[in-house]
């Protein structure tokens, strides 16, 4: 008689030791579930039916190569199917073996399939031949561009003039390569789109654990609360809407604040639409229930608070006891009843008190998470973010299965082979002196910087960022990117037209994600893991035993991939060695020549990612092959709370405890293994290092936070003139309705369309048959008052301008707001001529542009249509409507504190008015500037708050920081 | 259910489950692994694979438990509504039967891996359900016809298929009520005054007969009886040799269906009320059978 248990445990051991041998044990592909996916085993020569040869059964045979998608953030892994015969790119799937994705993509990512088949991608430099934005440009070669650019940058540094070589990136898609790149010149000019992003998140974040990204454990959790519409779109959201279906599937409720109908509020247990603004008020209420009727986790609030300063500094009488702490918390939040959500949110007591009375049952499994949204569109958002984490610091939820883990945990960045030095310089254009806090550079803020005479561009390169579109107030954008006193040279790094490249200089073009080399990792669950995006048509030679220069040879045209241009411009910018850039970019196998990719990454994989050797040797690999053959691995799982681990004793030399339980020690931190960005708590006044701290006996890492521990009182926000903000609270929006004329409406502009991303997906045919217009959502009622349905042309009035755009009638709104998203409204200024393509043509509206003084304004000529190209389907194009452009009408709005953008706009919405045609844009750039002046107006300059003389506390985060003594307050003073 | 994937983990209940189902699907490059773990022996021949589940016993519940008796249908929607109750978009087969064993190795593994004791059984009353309504309903029936028909690989894995079925039976006690597919089904009975080719339909739809006709059953009645065998699906082939010898092909039949009933009794009593089902079927059906050759006397 067979013993099947024993027979169960065979297979199992049968199965591991297949799989540890690299193999697959279930084969594919076949039903059983994500078998389906090719062995791994037979990634090098994989056959299919080819499908257009149907009835007939003819063989395709296949190379698999793993890359990573380009187009979100979320970096999932692609498998290329590249045709045997042709060595062509036949079509993108997942790849199982991707930790984060696990095999699964969204629409974005085989339609990459599309981006690199575009029969309108740039496939050669282009030099401008006419004035800017003329549309007039000339085919160069690289090293004409190269030599150029290169003498021109040298010239800047020799002349001193370092702060006015700027970079500025959209989708980074790498962990630190060019942030390295700049710091390698010495510069402080990397500039990231991160304060029209996320900033506002960042600040929650920061400012509570030290740690500026959330990662939430979604698989595990018992409660899941979005602020926003992580089931649809976003960061990761492909990767955590797995995740959030699994943990629904397991009895979790799925709890979601969101004043639209999205495809996330219909999956939701509790769908909240809240009135745009109030939902710090709503976490508030919910935090408020908790502490009033300590269903909160007192033992962990008690451990892993600083709430000891939070009563030195705020009840300096009382006795500095948790009893103390508990009576004050209460007192602090009491005002924050469902009745005051209620009547902020317009969402009922009662729901909101069953939404409390769930998230209480959450315990430590309360997986929250918000990045832009809410965060992203308020003035005060970045509060949303810190009173949302406040549920998971009040319930103990904080980097333990089923709760929100500080994302530098679940994250893993190698160090390179070489780290560069600090810059010597500030740049008063990305780090005003206004925003001591702000969440990374105030880059949407820099025409008006320029304006104002701050600073010029010798060199600003633009690299997979289109801020005249992307942007708020791209008109000031343009009107500063043709003025040749403030932008020297524009250099837009691209792979495919967009409206910021027409106003440059030089056009390169640059690989999609199937055709460059970056590393990443992303805080998709508690891991960690580094994903390997490679160009796989270079990596399929190499296994065909080829040797390829560099990856320009085996891309479509000239195009070529950041890293090795990088590489290459900085060798030339130096090419003595004289200006210190040369030892950064030198191989060190072969000195004296420069720096490979090849050579980048198999030093990174050989030498600073753990257990990837043993691996790969496992295999029989060496780890660059392994990660050639797999694209990803995983560093660690289940990394928990790390903030409890204990120091070692080898870091605990002549320590001092201070007051608060801090520990200082004279022992050299040991080099990090994991170079993820996190806070750098300050040392004490005798030089030595923060080092963890006192948890009773036992000395423990701790929060990257100034404390050690979770910031629910932030000393920073308090020491440099925002002590009113000190604590979660709730700032009232630039939209609240006591912020609003009585006949102005809150705009919702920052949701996406599923399938669509930025700038990035206008080449993707699929994807734009899908989604290529962006109504108005206009609530019935609404509708009805300004007598309009479905279809009928709209006038929204913004502060500066207005546009017109259809109406989409719908209940999926509240009343009092609108709602347009923002993913749509290309244009391109001219129509391909003489069979040169000079813009891309399926998802771009024909339009002209005009200006007068400070008047812009922008008309629709043409709409999308077919045309004939290399691709048989664009002559199939049926669709002409591509949609508004809205971000253009949008002042600058940026918030006082995390300098992020506030997206959200008080509007007016009227039927169009006679003479009003779809499309139409206008705008005064003026009004847009005394906008900017209002809202710098509203800041605490580090000229008056600084605590310390400095610019801005050295503990934040900051990409490329520069050396202390740039920090110092600038002589003279600057911005006033 | 689509399954994410997941490392090595140590011995999950479903890796049985999963392993058998690996074996009715074509024999792959790599199956042989799977194979040797199961010690089922070496590969199956693909000619075995072929004659058994593309020409004599389709892997498809639907087949077995649809009024059609033929793949798709009302069964298979029940089976797609159960993938949906959970909150699952259906695969596009999903009364195959790979995918049913996989799709069980599935909620047994979330059993496994539920977080707390209310999840766990709620995955429990899931997977039991699962086993009573999609498996345990046709398997008896349709296992005793693979170990008939190939005496070699798929006989011992239906063996091990029976087994391991027989554990999980004593997991769940049956429910009170027969699968809906079962109490859903008319009998044969009920056709009595259909139409000659809707009867003929009905001869070959096995939830309505209690027995499986398959295309070698047939050419053994032609064989039996010494008539001529057409070539052509079964519906064809049971026309022709009804036609040559109504009385004598009917009587052949419903000795068949005695036979078949047989077959049932090697399953042990936790599975009495679904065998009782069938076995109930297949004498009806005997019955009907010879009664109605009998009135052909008349």
């Amino acid at each position: 008689m067979t013993d099947l248990k024993k027979l169960n445990e065979r297979v199992s051991a049968a199965r591991r030791e297949t799989e540890a041998r690299g193999e697959t044990f279930y084969p594919g592909a076949s039903r059983i579930h994500l078998a389906s996916f090719p062995p791994k085993e037979r990634w090098d020569d994989w056959v299919e039916l080819d499908s257009k040869s149907w009835p007939k059964r003819v063989e395709k045979r296949y190379m698999l190569i793993p890359t990573t998608c380009f187009n979100c953030e979320s970096a999932c892994g692609l498998l290329a199917y590249i045709d045997k015969d042709t060595l062509e790119v036949r079509k993108f799937e997942g790849n199982p073996e991707h930790p984060g994705s696990r095999g699964r993509n969204c629409a974005k990512g085989p339609a990459t399939l599309n981006q690199i088949t575009d029969p309108d991608r740039i496939l050669h430099p282009l030099k401008r031949a006419g004035k800017r934005g003329e549309g007039k440009w000339v085919q160069v070669g690289w090293d004409e561009a190269l030599d150029d650019i290169a003498l021109r940058i040298a010239k800047a540094m020799r002349e001193g003039r370092q702060r006015e070589i700027m970079y500025h990136v959209g989708r980074p898609g790498e962990d630190g390569f060019t942030e390295r790149v700049m710091a390698a010149w010495g510069v402080d000019g990397h500039n990231s789109h991160t304060n029209i992003c996320s900033s506002g998140a960042r600040a929650g974040y920061q400012f509570w654990c030290g740690i500026d990204r959330p990662s939430p454990d979604h698989a595990r959790a018992k409660v899941i609360l979005l602020i926003s519409s992580h089931l649809e779109t976003g960061h990761y959201f492909n990767p955590h809407a797995q995740r959030i279906m699994e943990a629904k599937k397991s009895g979790a409720k799925l709890v979601v604040l969101d004043t639209r109908l999205s495809n996330t509020a219909t999956h939701a247990d509790f769908w909240l639409a809240t009135q745009p603004g109030s939902e710090a008020a709503v976490m508030l209420a919910i935090a408020n229930h908790l502490i009033q009727n300590d269903l909160y986790n007192r033992e962990y609030v008690e451990r892993w608070w600083n709430w000891k300063e939070y009563l030195e500094a705020t009840h300096p009488g009382l006795e500095a006891t948790f009893e103390s702490f508990e009576r004050m918390l209460k007192a602090e939040y009491e005002g924050y009843t469902f009745e005051f959500a209620a009547q902020e949110s317009g969402v009922n007591v009662e729901t909101l008190r069953r939404v409390a009375e769930t998230v209480a049952t959450a315990g430590t499994r309360l997986s929250t998470h918000n990045w832009r949204s809410a965060s992203s569109a308020n003035e005060g958002g970045w509060q949303v973010a810190r009173t949302l984490f406040f549920l998971n610091a009040l319930m103990g939820a904080i980097a333990v299965p089923g709760g929100t883990y500080p994302n530098a945990w679940n994250k893993f960045v190698p160090r390179p082979i070489h780290l560069p030095r600090h810059p010597e310089y500030w740049s008063e254009l990305t780090w005003p002196i206004e925003y001591p806090l702000t969440m990374y550079e105030t880059s949407f803020l820099l025409p008006h910087l320029v304006k104002d005479g701050r600073g010029k561009l010798d060199t600003y390169f633009s690299r997979v960022y289109n801020p005249v579109w992307t942007n708020p107030d791209g008109f000031s954008w343009i009107e500063m990117l043709t003025d040749e006193a403030k932008t020297g040279l524009h250099v837009a790094l691209t792979p495919t037209w967009n409206e910021t490249a027409y106003f440059a200089d030089y056009i390169l073009p640059m690989g999609h994600s199937s055709e460059r080399h970056d590393t990443h990792s992303y805080e998709t669950h508690d891991a960690q893991w580094i994903g390997f995006r490679q160009p796989v048509m270079r990596a399929a030679r190499e296994r065909l035993g080829e040797s390829v220069g560099d990856t320009r040879h085996t891309n479509p045209g000239e195009v070529w991939e950041e890293n090795e241009f990088w590489l290459e411009l900085s060798w030339r910018i130096d090419p003595d060695g004289e200006l210190g850039i040369r030892p950064f970019v030198e191989s060190k196998e072969r000195p004296g020549a420069r720096l490979t990719v090849e050579e980048y990454y198999r030093f990174l994989f050989e030498n600073s990612v753990p257990g990837l050797p043993e691996k790969a040797a496992a295999e029989g690999l060496k780890p660059l092959e392994y990660m050639r053959r797999y694209g990803a691995f995983e560093v660690e799982r289940d990394v928990g709370p790390v903030y409890e681990r204990e120091v070692p004793a080898a870091e605990l030399e002549d320590t001092v405890v201070d007051a608060h339980g801090r520990v200082f020690s004279r022992a050299k931190a040991p080099a990090p293994v994991n170079l993820a960005p996190t806070g750098a708590p300050p040392g004490d006044a005798e030089g030595r290092r923060f080092a963890g701290v006192q948890v009773g006996d036992r000395v423990l890492k701790g929060f990257p936070t100034p404390s050690g521990k979770l910031e629910f009182y932030s000393p920073t926000l308090a020491a440099w003139g925002w002590g009113e903000y000190a604590i979660p609270t709730y700032i009232k929006s630039h939209v609240h309705p006591e912020n609003m004329a009585p006949d102005e409406m809150c705009l919702i502009s920052t949701f996406r369309l599923p399938v669509q991303i930025h700038t990035r997906s206008a080449n993707a045919k699929w994807l734009d048959e899908i989604a290529h217009t962006n109504p108005l959502w206009l609530h019935t009622r609404k509708a009805a008052e300004i007598g309009v349905r479905t279809g009928d042309l709209v006038r929204v009035e913004t502060h500066t301008g207005y546009f017109v755009v259809k109406a989409w009638v719908t209940e999926g709104i509240k009343p009092e707001v609108v709602a347009c998203s923002h993913h749509m409204g290309r244009w391109k200024l001219n129509e391909p001529s003489s069979g040169a393509v000079n813009a891309q043509r399926q998802l771009m509206a024909t339009v002209s542009l005009d200006h007068t003084g400070s008047d812009w304004a922008i008309r629709r000529k043409k709409g999308a249509g077919p045309y004939a190209s290399s691709d048989p389907d664009t002559s199939r194009i049926w669709w002409t409507d591509v949609g508004v452009h809205q971000n253009l009408t949008f002042p600058v709005h940026p918030d006082p504190i995390s300098g992020m953008h506030c997206w959200h706009q008080a509007v007016r919405v009227k039927k169009a008015a006679r003479g009003d045609r779809y499309g139409d844009i206008s705008v005064d750039i003026e009004k847009s500037h005394q906008i900017f002046k209002d809202w710098l107006a509203k800041t605490r300059s580090a000229m008056d708050h600084s605590p310390d003389g400095t610019r801005r506390p050295a503990w934040l985060v900051r990409p490329v920081k520069p050396v202390a003594k740039a920090y110092k307050l600038p002589e003279p003073v600057v911005g006033r | 259910m689509n399954r994410a994937r997941r490392e090595p983990a140590s011995a999950r209940e479903g890796e049985l489950f999963r392993s058998l189902a690996v074996v009715c699907e074509p024999t792959r490059n790599g199956a042989e692994v799977v194979i040797e773990a199961l010690g089922l022996g070496g590969v199956p021949s693909a000619f075995s694979y072929t004659d058994l589940f593309e020409f004599q016993l389709y892997p498809y519940a639907s087949v077995y438990l649809g009024v059609e008796g033929m793949l798709g249908g009302e069964a298979r929607d029940r089976i797609a509504g159960f993938w949906r109750v959970l909150g699952e978009t259906p695969v596009a087969e999903p009364d195959h039967l790979a995918v049913l064993l996989a799709a069980y190795a599935e909620l047994a593994d979330r059993e496994g891996d539920a977080p707390d004791d209310e999840a766990r059984s709620r995955w429990r009353h899931a997977r039991g359900a699962f086993f009573w309504e999609h498996l345990a309903s046709w398997l008896p029936v349709y296992l005793g016809r693979v170990a008939e028909l190939d005496e070699g690989f798929y006989a011992k894995w239906s063996e091990l298929l029976r087994m391991a079925l027989t554990e999980e039976a004593k997991r769940f006690s049956a429910p009170e009520l027969l699968p809906l597919h079962l109490r859903e089904a008319e009998p044969l009975g009920d056709a009595a005054e259909m139409a000659g080719e809707e009867f003929l339909r009905a001869l070959i739809a096995p939830v309505r007969t209690g027995c499986i006709l398959t295309r070698s059953d047939l050419e053994r009645c032609a064989r039996d009886l010494e008539l001529g065998s057409r070539k052509g699906e079964r519906g064809f082939v049971l026309k022709s040799l009804l036609g040559q010898a109504p009385k004598e092909a009917l009587g052949w039949l419903a000795a068949e269906a005695r036979r078949q009933a047989k077959l049932l009794r090697g399953w042990p009593e936790a599975f009495a009320p679904i065998t009782g089902f069938w076995n109930e079927r297949a004498m009806a059906t005997a019955r009907f059978l010879d009664e109605t050759a009998g009135a052909l006397d008349d």
